[in-house]
């Protein structure tokens, strides 16, 4: 079993607190990633699984077993890391089958295992040439390669793709993706690139300023947003979010934004009248109003990109942006009127940021 | 004529008075070193010899003792770069890998050790080899010029080490080295062009060391190569010039030899050094 499990753990540096008590289960087989602003911690924490970095309480176990005091060595984790950190003076063969020579294991088995972690990498032609005869995507591929002889529990990966042009990202997000389908080896992936997170994951943690802010399967975090943090942080663009108020009399509920524009909301299970909110809506969500119940909006900057139409407007005094994929003619200063489904309205406390 | 050629000239030109300056002198000693003895003080000085005396060279080598003073030499300098460096690696790794109190003091100390010349702390030295009782024992040079050096050594294998991604040693943990594993087999091969840069000042120094030399050693027998060919003109009453200079052709030689063979790792590893 390679289910790892993080009680309340803490780190700190001196006086300087970076991680407040994290709490995370990963199931066996699951693939986890872990995102956040730089600064947040996430990396930090996969060293502490890692055994790179020591833990200042708490317990991280893999199975059973608690590994806190296990050195690196003997966790039996492969790490994936960003700059590669591939063996400058040894070939791809050597950076491959090193960790298999150090357990001495059989020159046939090692050379076998290579062969095969090569022919799944695409790395068949590259085996005698150097680190540095490769480009960014094969030196990464190799890094991969090199986590994969060894059969290990747990896969780590730090931030590796962060390092590779936009096209060459999308390549290997995938390759990563039919690897891990392939493989099913419990997986922990850190980055700061939200697609990656919601392209790649089962589960999503999201971390903030050493806390985790929501954990949850892709479309959870997309849908349900637990708060103002997770709701701009998961997708590109971000929520729209206009600040107003609540308004809850025997009409009906609404949110009038500073500016007096009434914005129709659906019935909320928490909030009271005069409650000062925000409201968030996605702008692949927003619709043109047909009626007279959509919010006005002034148009300002029309973006298409072939494959839908991105319009920056002004509305209640805020800029939000709404994607159509229908085509629309849309000029500047333009007035329109927005609406969006009542089920796709997202309401969250102003002060706490809270889900509501 | 092309401007990058009239440009090399141009410069040519304005360096040569340098480049005469300073190949002047080996240029008289080689050829005072290969002429013969009665050669030597022709009146007015020219350039021009009648045969090339090779033999200056062997009777010079008998005459004065070189292989023995060479074998010094070489003694001491090996032996000193040998114990500078193996104590360098580990004290240099440690001040580029790990954090602990006292490093910064530690650092300044380094630095202002390198400002002492041995030369300025002779009396004190002497004395201490004395209580010792390693006067006369080429040891004392040893432990000196590996004491000596061993702060420009640290400094500047810190300096290097601190360009060696930590990255490759937490992938070697990773892959199931220990420490000590990944120290040998990943660490030093990346390390081993600023040993070497290292272990070249290091011997060069040692090998041209001349005032502890001197005051250390006592016998003649025992003398290092500066001290020996010094030891030929000093006090003397008549003076092999021939020898001498043949002498002095030798002892350059191994440096000269050593220094063009490496010095591509000398700028790498005086750049990396330098910038980091």
């Amino acid at each position: 079993m390679s289910s790892v499990t993080i009680r309340g753990i803490k780190k700190r540096y001196g006086a300087l607190s970076v991680l407040h008590g994290i709490d995370l289960d990963i199931a066996d087989q699951e693939f986890v990633v872990l995102v956040g602003p730089s600064g947040c911690g996430k990396s930090t924490l996969l060293r502490m699984i890692a055994g790179l970095e020591s833990v200042s309480s708490g317990t991280i176990a893999i199975g059973e077993r608690v590994i806190n005091d296990v050195p690196p060595k003997s966790r039996d984790i492969a790490m994936v890391f960003q700059n590669y950190a591939l063996y400058p003076h040894m070939s791809v063969y050597e950076n491959m089958s090193f960790s298999l020579r150090l357990r001495r294991q059989a020159k046939d088995i090692i050379d076998r295992k290579v062969r095969e972690a090569a022919e799944i990498l695409n790395l068949g032609k590259f085996l005698d040439r150097s680190p540095r005869q490769l480009s960014g995507g094969q030196r990464q591929r190799v890094a991969m390669g090199r986590a994969l002889v060894r059969d290990a529990r747990v896969f780590l990966f730090d931030e590796p793709l962060s390092n590779l042009d936009a096209k060459l990202r999308v390549v290997m997000r995938v390759e990563i993706k039919a690897l891990h389908q392939r493989l099913k080896t419990t997986s922990v992936y850190v980055t700061h690139d939200q697609i990656e997170a919601m392209t790649m994951a089962d589960r999503i943690v999201v971390m903030n300023a050493g806390r985790i802010e929501q954990i949850g399967t892709p479309l959870q975090l997309y849908d349900t947003p637990a708060n103002l943090f997770v709701a701009d942080f998961i997708g590109s663009p971000s929520m729209n979010v206009i600040h107003g108020t609540l308004h809850i009399d025997a009409g009906g509920v609404h949110v009038e934004a500073a500016d007096g524009t009434r914005l129709a909301v659906p019935q909320v299970a928490s909030g009271r009248d005069g409650q000062k909110v925000v409201y968030g809506v996605r702008p692949e969500h927003m619709t043109l109003a047909e009626d007279e119940t959509g919010a006005p909006a002034i148009v300002e900057v029309v973006e298409p990109t072939g494959a839908n139409i991105q319009v920056y407007c002004k509305l209640a005094q805020t800029s939000v942006c709404a994607i159509f994929t229908e085509r629309h003619e849309f000029r500047p200063d333009q007035q329109i009127s927005l609406t969006c489904p009542p089920d796709k309205i997202h309401l969250f406390d102003a002060e706490s940021g809270l889900r509501l | 004529m092309p401007s990058k050629l009239r440009r090399s000239i141009f410069y040519w030109l304005i360096l040569s008075p340098l480049v005469v300056v300073i190949l002047f002198p080996f240029g008289v000693m080689f050829v005072t070193a290969v002429r013969p003895r009665d050669e030597l003080f022709v009146y007015p000085p020219t350039w021009g010899f009648s045969e090339f005396r090779w033999e200056n060279f062997a009777e010079m080598w008998v005459k004065t003792n070189f292989g023995g003073a060479l074998m010094n030499s070489l003694y001491v300098s090996i032996t000193a770069t040998a114990i500078a460096l193996l104590l360098s690696i580990p004290a240099a790794y440690a001040m580029s890998r790990y954090h602990f109190s006292g490093k910064g003091a530690y650092r300044t100390f380094l630095l202002m050790t390198q400002m002492m010349s041995p030369i300025v702390l002779v009396l004190g030295l002497f004395r201490l080899m004395m209580s010792l009782g390693l006067v006369n024992d080429l040891n004392s040079l040893v432990l000196i010029y590996a004491a000596f050096n061993m702060a420009f050594t640290i400094w500047m294998l810190q300096s290097y080490f601190n360009s060696i991604p930590r990255d490759l040693e937490e992938a070697a943990w990773m892959d199931g080295a220990s420490h000590l594993t990944s120290l040998v087999r990943i660490f030093l091969p990346l390390a081993v062009p600023a040993i070497t840069v290292t272990a070249i000042f290091t011997f060069i120094n040692s090998w041209n060391e001349f005032v502890l030399a001197l005051t250390m050693m006592r016998s003649s027998d025992d003398y290092t190569l500066p001290v020996q060919i010094y030891a030929q003109v000093a006090g003397r009453y008549q003076v092999e010039w021939h020898h001498v200079m043949a002498g002095t052709v030798l002892a350059t030689l191994p440096v000269a030899i050593v220094f063009s063979w490496l010095q591509r790792y000398l700028i790498r590893g005086m750049a990396l050094g330098a910038v980091k």
